[in-house]
């Protein structure tokens, strides 16, 4: 019996070092973007300073910004977990059939490409402006992409797990419960961050379209007043909801897929 | 004269794809009996892995019978519970569930079959440790080497006790060493068991010092060429690879399987 011990160092200790060094390399860039809008001199209309544009938003959030900030997050949240949960759900059934998902997988790449947000004049044709479509939006716009990515997943099983199944007389319930589905885990991650990105464009393309609310709306706002800070103040907003989210994905990600490291 | 435990009755075996149409075997039958020691060998592509999926249910026949303890496998269905727990199929891959620990694959089969209890349970404890692994019974397959994965893939076939062991190259991909260090715990696991194995390898130095019985399959069709008797004494051990009768043994084989392969190059 050998000696060594295979097991690989399970000392993945949260080095420090992992969120140190991201922070620090952002306060590099807002410091070197102060100083060189400072020395460009370019007018505050067209680039204002870091500094600036934090403390205007600053204001403006504790105002009212606040408000959109949060509806942004709860239709992009909301809209996820519905697409999420159909996603996944679409992909389940189809992918019993094989004809089926030879059938469906060009539509699905058809809707995955075509911008979802296209159809958001349509869609304010057809069910008017109640505000609450918006979540309609994200869902259309992640549903295709989470689906077809929780497909690949359930679909590129290697063989030799099937043979295994089957030598141990599974049924078909068993082999997709604790084989098909489980396997499909890492791809099933990838379609939903990927659907991470469309979430945030449907949500602030709603927002341009139907108005009224949302950090989409109130760039509009601030583009008509020219107030350039609150502008890059809502970009940057809207990029950390998109961060927000694509971590706690990344986070449930690691607790379920513990294989890939 | 008692019931073969194994039966093979003129099985064919034809693959049909969209750009060919390949035999993988064409009348096989053979019997093995109970507690038998067999190895199937030959070249690539000479049907042997086919014939014990064909035995486990994971392909049906094109033709022919195929009888555990004299009972038929159906030809359309799956086959019965009760047979299918009568075996255990030991893989060439290594295809451990990345994402179960080494005893949640080693229990599976117990999942699977919907068998629980104290005595399975203990069962579980035991093949851990009889294959050293208890230190290690909490890690993942990603995180332990290649021979503990084998080890691992072995003891899951046996978990359920069944009376029939298939092994489909085992060793194959391990190193010389470990791969002689497992034949003889395999050896010793059969000496105390008794169970009925059939063991495939292309290394016909392995299909000595293991079977009683080799059977060697030829290509183009799949088919068995012949059956020789390895009067060998047992427990077999390493020293017994360079005893003249052993060497006999290999090349009897050997040129067995060269034939075929030689009649391929006309």
């Amino acid at each position: 019996m050998t000696n060594k011990k295979p097991v690989k160092n399970k000392n993945k200790k949260r080095d420090p070092i992992n969120w140190i060094a991201p922070i620090v390399m952002l306060v590099i860039i807002v410091v070197v973007l102060e100083v060189l809008v400072r020395v460009s001199g370019i007018n505050r209309i067209v680039l204002p300073t870091p500094s600036a544009i934090f403390a205007f938003t600053s204001d403006a959030f504790l105002a009212d910004l606040w408000f959109h900030f949060l509806y942004n997050f709860k239709v992009i949240f909301v809209g996820m977990l519905i697409a999420v949960t159909l996603g996944m759900l679409l992909a389940a059934i189809c992918s019993q059939f094989n004809i089926v998902v030879k059938a469906i997988t060009p539509v699905v790449i058809l809707l995955v490409v075509t911008p979802m947000i296209t159809l958001i004049p349509l869609m304010q044709l057809w069910l008017g402006s109640n505000p609450n479509i918006r979540i309609l939006v994200v869902m259309i716009s992640c549903t295709p992409i989470i689906m077809l990515n929780t497909l690949t997943g359930f679909t590129n099983i290697e063989t030799s797990k099937l043979e295994l199944a089957r030598s141990m007389g599974a049924s078909k319930l068993q082999i997709f419960a604790k084989v098909i589905f489980p396997n499909a885990m890492p791809q099933v991650f990838t379609g939903i961050k990927l659907g991470c990105i469309f979430s945030t464009i449907g949500s602030v393309t709603a927002d341009f379209v139907y108005g009224m609310q949302g950090l989409g709306f109130k760039i509009q706002q601030y583009t008509k007043y020219v107030m350039t800070e609150q502008i890059y103040g809502s970009i940057i907003l809207i990029a950390i909801i998109g961060f927000l989210l694509y971590k706690i994905v990344a986070m449930i990600e690691k607790k379920v897929v513990i294989w890939k490291i | 004269m008692q019931e073969p435990k194994i039966k093979f009755n003129n099985v064919t075996k034809i693959f049909k794809t969209n750009r060919q149409t390949i035999t993988a075997v064409k009348d096989v039958s053979f019997n093995i009996d109970e507690g038998d020691f067999v190895s199937l060998i030959g070249p690539s592509g000479c049907g042997k892995s086919t014939v014990i999926r064909l035995l486990d249910d994971i392909i049906k026949p094109t033709q022919g019978d195929i009888y555990i303890d004299g009972e038929a496998i159906p030809k359309r269905k799956k086959i019965s519970p009760e047979q299918i727990k009568k075996m255990g199929f030991i893989f060439q891959q290594p295809n451990l569930l990345p994402w179960m620990t080494v005893r949640q694959n080693v229990s599976l089969p117990l999942k699977v079959f919907g068998l629980k209890g104290k005595k399975w349970d203990d069962n579980v404890d035991r093949l851990i440790e009889m294959v050293g692994m208890t230190e290690y019974e909490n890690a993942y397959p990603t995180e332990i080497s290649g021979g503990m994965v084998q080890r691992v893939g072995v003891i899951r076939a046996m978990v359920h006790d069944p009376e029939i062991l298939l092994m489909d190259e085992p060793f194959g991909a391990l190193d010389e060493m470990t791969r002689e260090q497992l034949n003889i715990e395999l050896l010793d696991i059969w000496r105390k068991t008794k169970k009925t194995i059939i063991f495939i390898t292309h290394n016909v130095e392995e299909a000595i010092l293991l079977s009683s019985k080799s059977y060697v399959m030829g290509t183009n069709p799949g088919r068995i060429v012949a059956e020789v008797d390895i009067d060998l004494p047992r427990p077999r051990t390493l020293d017994m690879i360079i005893t003249k009768k052993f060497i006999e043994y290999e090349e009897e084989l050997t040129n067995l399987i060269g034939e075929i392969d030689l009649s391929k190059i006309k």
